[in-house]
C-alpha cells in the first residue's frame, strides 16, 4: 500500500508544525497555515463518508472550529497535527450519524472493490459489484470505518490507529477478521 | 444498514474545495463563540467591577474584530490578486521550460503522425477518422485569441493512442496524482487534438463544445475521462466515462436509420455475446488463474532439515570451551564441534594454539547449514566458515532428532503437494467451465448470426457484414467526449502504484556484458495494461508486484532495447537486478514492429 505523504512527516516538518501550533495557541490568526494545509484533507475525509457536498463543507468548518477552540489543550505527541484533526473529524461525523443516519454514505471506486477482492485472494468480476456493495454495507459500523480507512483511503495502520484511537495491532487483527469474513462470502460467489 | 453506496462518484475539484475554505469566517466564528462563552460564565459576572471591565473588554474585542475583519478582507483581496498574477507568471514560465520534457517521445520515428482535416468554421461538419472515430463540429465553433469568430477554414490535427505501445511511442506520461496519492493510468483510448488557421492556434467557443466519438477497443465501464494539464503536469479528472457498446457497433452501419427495432436489437445482442466471448470470459479465466497462483504460493512451506555430519578426526575442528553456566545462551553448542570448511584460506594449525578471548557465532553464507566463527584475541581477529559436526553419542542423538524432523518435513511436503494438486484440479475445472461457456457462447453467436442473415435482405446482410468487420477491427465501444479546449484527452482507469517489491536495475546489452545508462525506461504492466515511465532523475528505481507480468523497453539516444516478459520474469523470480536488454533491429523502426516486439 502506498505511503501516505500527508501522514509521514520528517522530523523537520514535525518541528515546523509544532512551532505553528504553539504560535496559534497564542494567536488564532496564526492558525491560517495549518488550516490551509489540512482543509482539503479533512474535507475529503468527511465527504468520503457523506453524500451531500454541503453537509461535508459544514462539518469541515465545524471540525476546524473545534480544533481552534480546543487548541490550548492540544499536546504534541510527535505525530502530524492531522491525526488530531482526523480524530475530531471522525467524532463529528459519528455525531452526525447518531442523529441523522440517512446522511451516511459509502463511496468507493471500482478499482478499490477490485483491490478488496485481490486482498481476499478472490477473483473480481464486474457482476460482483452488487454483492460487494451488499457485503460492505452489512459490515458493522466500526468494521466499515476500518475498510474505508484502509481500502478506500489507503491509509497505513499507524494512521488508522491514531484516528480510531485503537492500537495498531488491534487495527490489524480487526482488518484480518474482516478480510476473512469477506473472503468467506466472496468464495461462495466464485462457483 | 440503509446507507447509500456510490460507485465512482465524480471527484470534487480542488477549486471547488477551495471555494468552501474561508479562514476569516472561521476566526470570526471562533471569536463570537469566545465572547458568548465569556458572557455565559456567571461566576465572575457577579462582581460589579469585573462586570464593567468585561463590558469594556468586550466592546474592545468587537471593535478590534470589526476593524481587523475589514482590514483583513481588504488585504486578503489584494493578496489574492497578487497570488493570481504570480501564479500565471510561473505557469507561463513552466509552459516554456517544462512542456517539452513532460510529453517526450523517446524516438521520433515511432511517433504517431497527426491526421490533418480542413473544416470551414461557418459550416462546421463531421470528420470521419480512419479508426472509426468521429469529430463533430458545430457551425462557428472556433474563435481567435481576441474572441472573434474565425473566418474560413480551420485545420484540425488529430491523432489517437490506443495501447501502451502508442503511449510509449508518443511519450505520454501516465502517472496520475490524485490528492497526493499516486496512480498510473490504464487507457481505453486517448486522443490529441489541436486546431490552427495558417499556423496560428484557434480556440473552441465555450458554448459550442466539439464532440468526439472515440472508437475504443475496450468496452468496459470502469473508465473515467481525463484531460492532460501540461501546466500542472497532471491529469485532470473530467467525468465518468460511459462506453456506448451498441452505438459503436451501429455507427459502422451506413443505413442504421432504415433498420427495424428488432434488427437493431438483434445486432445489440450479437455485440454483447461477442463482448462476453472476447472480453469477459478471458478476463475471468485470467483472474481465476491469478487467484489460484497466489493460493498455491501461500501454502505453508517447511524448511528441509539438515542431516547431521559425523566428526572426522582427519579434519580440523573447533570446540567452544567456555563457561556455559556464565553464558547459558551458548549451551546449544555445548557438545557441538565446528569443522573448518575447506574454503577458509586463512586457516592454519597455529589458530588452535591460541586461547581466544572472545568468540562469536553468526549465520554463514548457506543459511542453516554453516556458520561464521569469529575468533578474537587482543587486536587479532580471525573469521572462519565452519559447519557443525557431531561425534559418538552426540551424532546418534542428532541422527534421531534429524529423522524425526525429516519425517515431519516429508509429511508437510506430502500435504503441500496434495493441497497443490487439489487447487490445481479445482483451477482446471473452473478453467474448463469457462472454456465450455466460451464455446457455448461462440455457438450461440454463430446461430444468432445465421438467423439474422436468413431473416434480413441483401442490403441488411451487407450492413451486417460491415458491422462484423468493425468487430474484428477490435472497435468495441464508442466513448463520447465534449471538449471546450484543445489538448490531450483520455479515457482512463487509475491503478495504484505497486509497492510490494523494489528493484534498482542495471542494464546490460545482449551477451556483450556492456553496461548502459538509458535515457528512458518504460516498464509495461501487462495485467493492468499500463506503463510506468522512469528517467535518470529517479535513478530508474521501480516498485513492482511479483504476481504481475511485466516487460521492459529501454531507450538510449533513440536506440531501443527490450527485455521480454520471460526475461523480466526470470529477473523477478531471482530478484536479480541486472537486466539483459536486446537491441531492436534497425528495420523495426515502425510502430507495428515496435508493438510486436513489446508483445502487446
Amino acid at each position: 500500500m502506498a505511503i501516505n505523504p500527508h501522514f509521514h512527516h520528517s522530523n523537520q516538518q514535525l518541528q515546523e508544525e509544532y512551532l505553528l501550533i504553539e504560535a496559534a495557541k497564542e494567536n488564532p490568526e496564526k492558525f491560517a497555515p495549518l488550516y490551509d494545509k489540512y482543509y482539503k484533507q479533512i474535507f475529503n475525509y468527511v465527504y468520503q463518508r457523506l453524500d451531500s457536498k454541503d453537509t461535508a463543507f459544514d462539518i469541515t468548518g465545524q471540525v476546524f472550529l473545534k480544533a481552534l477552540t480546543n487548541l490550548p489543550k492540544y499536546q504534541f505527541k510527535g505525530v502530524p497535527f492531522s491525526s488530531w484533526l482526523y480524530r475530531i473529524a471522525h467524532n463529528e461525523v459519528m455525531q452526525l450519524f447518531r442523529t441523522q443516519k440517512d446522511k451516511r454514505a459509502v463511496n468507493a471506486d471500482v478499482s478499490t472493490l477490485r483491490n478488496i477482492c485481490e486482498v481476499a485472494e478472490e477473483p473480481y468480476f464486474e457482476e460482483y459489484i452488487p454483492h460487494l456493495k451488499k457485503l460492505i454495507l452489512e459490515l458493522r459500523s466500526d468494521d466499515l470505518q476500518l475498510v474505508e480507512l484502509r481500502f478506500f483511503e489507503q491509509r497505513p495502520f499507524k494512521e488508522i490507529s491514531e484516528i480510531l484511537e485503537i492500537t495498531e495491532v488491534n487495527a490489524k487483527v480487526r482488518m484480518y477478521r474482516i478480510i476473512e469474513k469477506l473472503k468467506k462470502s466472496l468464495s461462495k460467489l466464485n462457483v | 444498514m440503509s446507507s447509500k453506496f456510490n460507485i465512482d462518484r465524480p471527484k470534487i475539484s480542488d477549486d471547488e474545495i477551495k471555494q468552501g475554505q474561508n479562514f476569516n469566517q472561521l476566526v470570526e466564528r471562533f471569536k463570537q463563540q469566545s465572547i458568548k462563552k465569556a458572557r455565559g460564565d456567571e461566576s465572575w459576572w457577579k462582581n460589579k467591577r469585573t462586570r464593567y471591565s468585561a463590558v469594556i473588554a468586550g466592546v474592545t474585542v468587537v471593535c478590534t474584530v470589526t476593524y481587523f475583519s475589514l482590514f483583513k478582507n481588504q488585504s486578503q483581496k489584494t493578496s489574492a490578486n497578487e497570488t493570481i498574477t504570480t501564479q500565471s507568471t510561473i505557469s507561463s514560465k513552466n509552459k516554456t521550460v517544462t512542456k517539452a520534457a513532460f510529453i517526450n517521445a523517446p524516438s521520433k520515428k515511432l511517433q504517431t503522425p497527426y491526421s490533418a482535416y480542413k473544416i470551414n468554421n461557418a459550416n462546421g461538419g463531421i470528420i470521419h477518422h480512419p479508426s472509426s472515430s468521429k469529430i463533430k463540429i458545430a457551425k462557428n465553433s472556433f474563435i481567435d485569441k481576441q474572441g472573434n469568430d474565425v473566418i474560413g477554414d480551420v485545420t484540425i490535427e488529430y491523432k489517437e493512442f490506443h495501447d501502451v505501445g502508442d503511449v510509449i511511442a508518443n511519450g505520454i506520461p501516465m502517472a496520475y496524482d490524485s490528492a497526493g496519492i499516486k496512480f498510473n493510468l490504464e487507457s481505453a483510448g486517448m486522443f490529441d487534438i489541436r486546431g490552427t488557421q495558417n499556423g496560428t492556434p484557434v480556440f473552441i467557443k465555450k458554448d459550442k463544445p466539439v464532440e468526439i466519438e472515440l472508437a475504443s477497443k475496450n468496452s468496459e465501464q470502469r473508465f473515467n475521462q481525463y484531460y492532460l494539464d501540461t501546466l500542472e503536469q497532471n491529469w485532470k479528472f473530467l467525468q465518468k466515462d460511459i462506453a456506448k457498446l451498441s452505438d459503436s457497433n451501429l455507427s459502422h452501419l451506413s443505413n442504421t436509420k432504415n433498420k427495424s427495432p428488432q434488427q437493431l436489437k438483434s445486432e445489440e445482442k450479437l455485440a454483447k455475446i461477442q463482448n462476453e466471448i472476447e472480453v469477459i470470459l478471458p478476463r475471468k479465466k485470467d483472474s481465476v488463474q491469478l487467484v489460484y497462483a497466489t493460493k498455491i504460493q501461500h501454502l505453508p512451506k517447511k524448511p528441509e532439515p539438515n542431516q547431521p555430519k559425523k566428526y572426522s578426526a582427519s579434519k580440523p575442528t573447533f570446540k567452544l570451551d567456555g563457561s556455559y553456566e556464565e553464558f547459558p545462551e551458548l549451551s546449544t553448542f555445548k557438545n557441538v564441534l565446528f569443522e573448518v570448511a575447506p574454503e577458509n584460506t586463512n586457516y592454519s594449525k597455529e589458530l588452535h594454539s591460541i586461547t581466544w578471548s572472545d568468540v562469536k557465532i553468526s549465520q554463514g553464507p548457506q543459511k542453516g547449514k554453516n556458520y561464521i566463527l569469529t575468533l578474537s584475541y587482543r587486536s587479532r581477529v580471525e573469521k572462519l566458515v565452519v559447519f557443525p559436526v557431531f561425534s559418538g553419542e552426540e551424532f546418534d542423538a542428532a541422527e534421531i532428532v534429524y529423522k524425526e524432523k525429516l519425517n515431519d518435513y516429508n509429511l508437510a511436503l506430502q500435504n503441500r503437494t496434495k493441497e497443490e494438486t487439489r487447487l490445481m484440479n479445482e483451477l482446471k475445472t473452473k478453467q474448463a467451465n469457462y472454456l465450455a461457456e466460451q464455446t457455448k457462447k461462440q455457438e450461440e453467436f454463430e446461430k444468432e448470426k445465421a438467423a439474422m442473415r436468413a431473416k434480413y435482405d441483401i442490403d441488411g446482410q451487407n450492413a451486417l457484414q460491415s458491422n462484423f468487420n468493425a468487430l474484428t477491427l477490435n472497435v468495441k465501444a464508442t466513448r463520447l467526449f465534449r471538449i471546450s479546449q484543445f489538448g490531450i484527452f483520455n479515457s482512463d482507469c487509475p491503478h495504484p502504484i505497486p509497492t510490494k517489491e523494489t528493484m534498482r536495475p542495471i542494464f546490460v546489452v545482449g551477451n556483450k556484458d556492456k553496461f548502459i545508462v538509458p535515457d528512458y525506461v518504460y516498464i509495461i504492466d501487462h495485467n493492468n495494461k499500463t506503463v510506468y515511465t522512469y528517467d535518470k532523475s529517479n535513478g530508474f528505481v521501480f516498485k513492482y508486484d511479483p504476481l504481475v507480468e511485466y516487460s521492459m523497453c529501454v531507450f538510449l539516444k533513440n536506440k531501443m532495447f527490450l527485455c521480454s516478459k520471460a526475461e523480466f520474469k526470470q529477473n523477478q523470480d531471482a530478484r536479480e537486478n541486472k537486466f539483459t536488454v536486446t537491441p531492436l533491429p534497425d528495420s523495426a523502426d515502425n510502430l507495428i514492429d515496435f508493438k510486436k516486439a513489446l508483445e502487446l
